[in-house]
């Protein structure tokens, strides 16, 4: 018996439907950022853009510091990984690899505090900001962003650490190594396609996150894009064209990261559900 | 070994401190942003704390949990809450099963299926929200176009502007925000299934209905319940969407518990108050967090 799906065109319906569902808000968008004002409140609306203008993108970094919110994202994202990576390489390492009572235990409590509802935390966290003058500072948002990365990070990079043969080690350390020199040398080398999978997932969560931004970094000058672009709106004006604008300049950055590196993106993100 | 020096063991410690030296960083952080903040959390619950006009801080024992029970808010967010989780998460699975069926299918290019799965898990979903938004608006928006082309309906529905029908918007952004992460989840699972099973159950003459309720889905149901918790865990925090979409709105008619937290303390300044609302939520999801966790014990 034969399969409905080994039809081919049944294959290319079904993966259109899928690529339909995942793109057709970002073509949207890019096709509202490519309409001017006059076109988008004709009514019937148009799908295709008539005469379409890059006006809309110039007006997006003119109405609002879009450029100031990028870069404040990007620094943001940034040393959120980079510091997230550094911080659960080491627990992961200890886990996976040392001779630890309780290791399980101890990863629990990790991946146990991404259960905690952010937004609980946020009162806390809002208010010890305040008292110590730390709101709207890169450092407000990177502290929490850590600990947010930290159960993905930690649990991609214990299975990639115990994927490594212990014999690798053993044996560096046979030749003169010290167990640190042995880390640096041999395990962290082999642990790269690890830690890069981990760091994407922790860049993507850190460029993503809006309640914090929204909450601690009220100052356009430390805006983030997410609250940025929605500040956007006015009180009664919602003006679309360059809010679209907006949206393409600030997804395509990420869309690009994750196109390059989709397999391992997916293989991190399924390794860190699944044994979560 | 004999003549060890300070150095050396500097240099090379044992395990037992050098597991201390590589934990201790996580740790500490954990102890500066969870614990910490929980400790507070529960101590400033029971005060009268202001941020605003330069108010004190007053002990008041339990009067703000009383407040919370008597505030018809609290019970109007919780109630907002519950129901998108409840209506969220079971949606999410469907499409997301769906969609993983239909992603596991044998296509010579994988890619292009795979980034339409990405592209929904990293978009922020604050920007799932407003590009939503625009979706429904009810002038011009693409949902009331595809509506009037289809129905020729007598009049366009006002989509973010009636209670029911913003409800409904936003419970329809989050499915489609969050289906994409489930899928890719399930996709993994339906990956792992050995094709052996399936052509077993070919030679005995089972469906392919059959094959699904009798082998992918009980094969599946470790990666399902991985991803119920993840969900309903995001679902009860559930913020950015209604917050980009209505702000809460109409009324407070979408406002959840995670918005009315933020409102009472970020803008309202009231962290007494806040912080009790805050108290709440987080025992609201231990119950739903231990319910899920007993029923997983019980079917494993």
């Amino acid at each position: 018996m034969t399969s409905i799906w080994d039809s081919k065109s049944l294959r290319l319906i079904a993966a259109g439907i899928v690529v339909i569902n995942g793109f057709f808000p970002a073509v949207w968008i890019l096709l509202t950022s490519l309409k001017t004002e006059s076109e988008l409140v004709s009514k019937p609306i148009t799908y295709w853009p008539h005469n379409p203008t890059l006006a809309n993108y110039v007006q997006a970094f003119t109405d609002q510091p879009l450029l100031k919110y990028l870069g404040n994202s990007v620094a943001v994202a940034l040393s959120a990984t980079v510091f997230s990576l550094l911080v659960s390489a080491l627990a992961a390492y200890a886990i996976a690899r040392l001779n630890l009572k309780r290791r399980q235990l101890i990863l629990t409590c990790i991946v146990a505090s991404s259960m905690f509802p952010l937004v609980t935390l946020l009162v806390p966290i809002f208010e010890t900001m305040r008292t110590v003058g730390l709101l709207n500072s890169y450092t407000a948002l990177v502290l929490p962003y850590i600990v947010l990365n930290l159960p993905v990070c930690t649990l991609v990079l214990v299975s990639f650490f115990q994927s490594i043969p212990k014999d690798l080690e053993n044996a560096a350390m046979i030749d003169g190594c010290t167990r640190m020199g042995a880390l640096v040398k041999v395990v962290i080398p082999l642990a790269a396609p690890g830690v890069f999978t981990a760091g994407i997932l922790a860049f993507v969560n850190s460029w993503d996150e809006f309640l914090l931004a929204l909450s601690l970094n009220s100052n356009p000058n430390f805006r983030t894009l997410p609250v940025g672009i929605t500040l956007y709106q006015g009180e009664f004006t919602f003006p679309w064209p360059i809010i679209s604008a907006a949206l393409i300049v600030a997804i395509v950055p990420i869309a690009v990261l994750i196109a390059i590196f989709q397999e391992r993106v997916v293989g991190g993100l399924t390794q860190g559900g699944l044994k979560g | 070994m004999a003549g060890t020096t300070t150095w050396d063991r500097m240099r090379d410690p044992s395990e037992k401190t050098l597991g201390f030296l590589l934990l201790a960083p996580a740790f500490l952080l954990l102890a500066l942003i969870v614990v910490y903040p929980i400790g507070k959390l529960i101590w400033n619950s029971f005060y009268d704390l202001r941020l605003s006009g330069g108010g004190g801080v007053k002990f008041v024992g339990f009067e703000n949990y009383v407040l919370v029970f008597r505030d018809p808010d609290f019970w109007n967010a919780a109630k907002n809450t519950v129901l998108i989780t409840l209506i969220t998460v079971p949606g999410a699975l469907v499409v997301g099963l769906g969609l993983a069926l239909l992603a596991n299918l044998p296509f010579k290019h994988k890619w292009p299926v795979r980034l339409a799965l990405l592209l929904p898990w990293a978009l922020p979903l604050a920007f799932a929200g407003l590009i939503f938004a625009w979706f429904f608006h009810t002038e011009y928006g693409v949902v009331n176009d595809v509506v009037r082309r289809v129905a020729a309906p007598s009049e366009p529905a006002m989509w973010l502007l009636r209670p029911n029908w913003a409800f409904a918007a936003i419970c329809l952004t989050i499915i489609w925000k969050t289906s994409s992460f489930m899928a890719l989840i399930l996709l993994a699972g339906l990956q792992m299934i050995p094709k052996s099973l399936y052509e077993a159950a070919e030679v005995d003459g089972a469906s392919k209905v059959q094959q699904f309720w009798q082998i992918t889905i009980p094969m599946l149901m470790p990666s399902i319940i991985v991803a119920l918790i993840f969900r309903t865990i995001t679902a009860l925090q559930t913020f950015d969407i209604p917050y980009t979409m209505t702000k809460g709105g109409p009324g407070n008619s979408t406002e959840t518990l995670a918005m009315l937290i933020h409102k009472t303390t970020i803008d309202y300044l009231d962290v007494g108050y806040g912080s009790t609302l805050a108290v709440c939520m987080f025992v609201l999801s231990m119950f739903v967090t231990a319910f899920y966790l007993k029923r997983i014990g019980r079917n494993a």
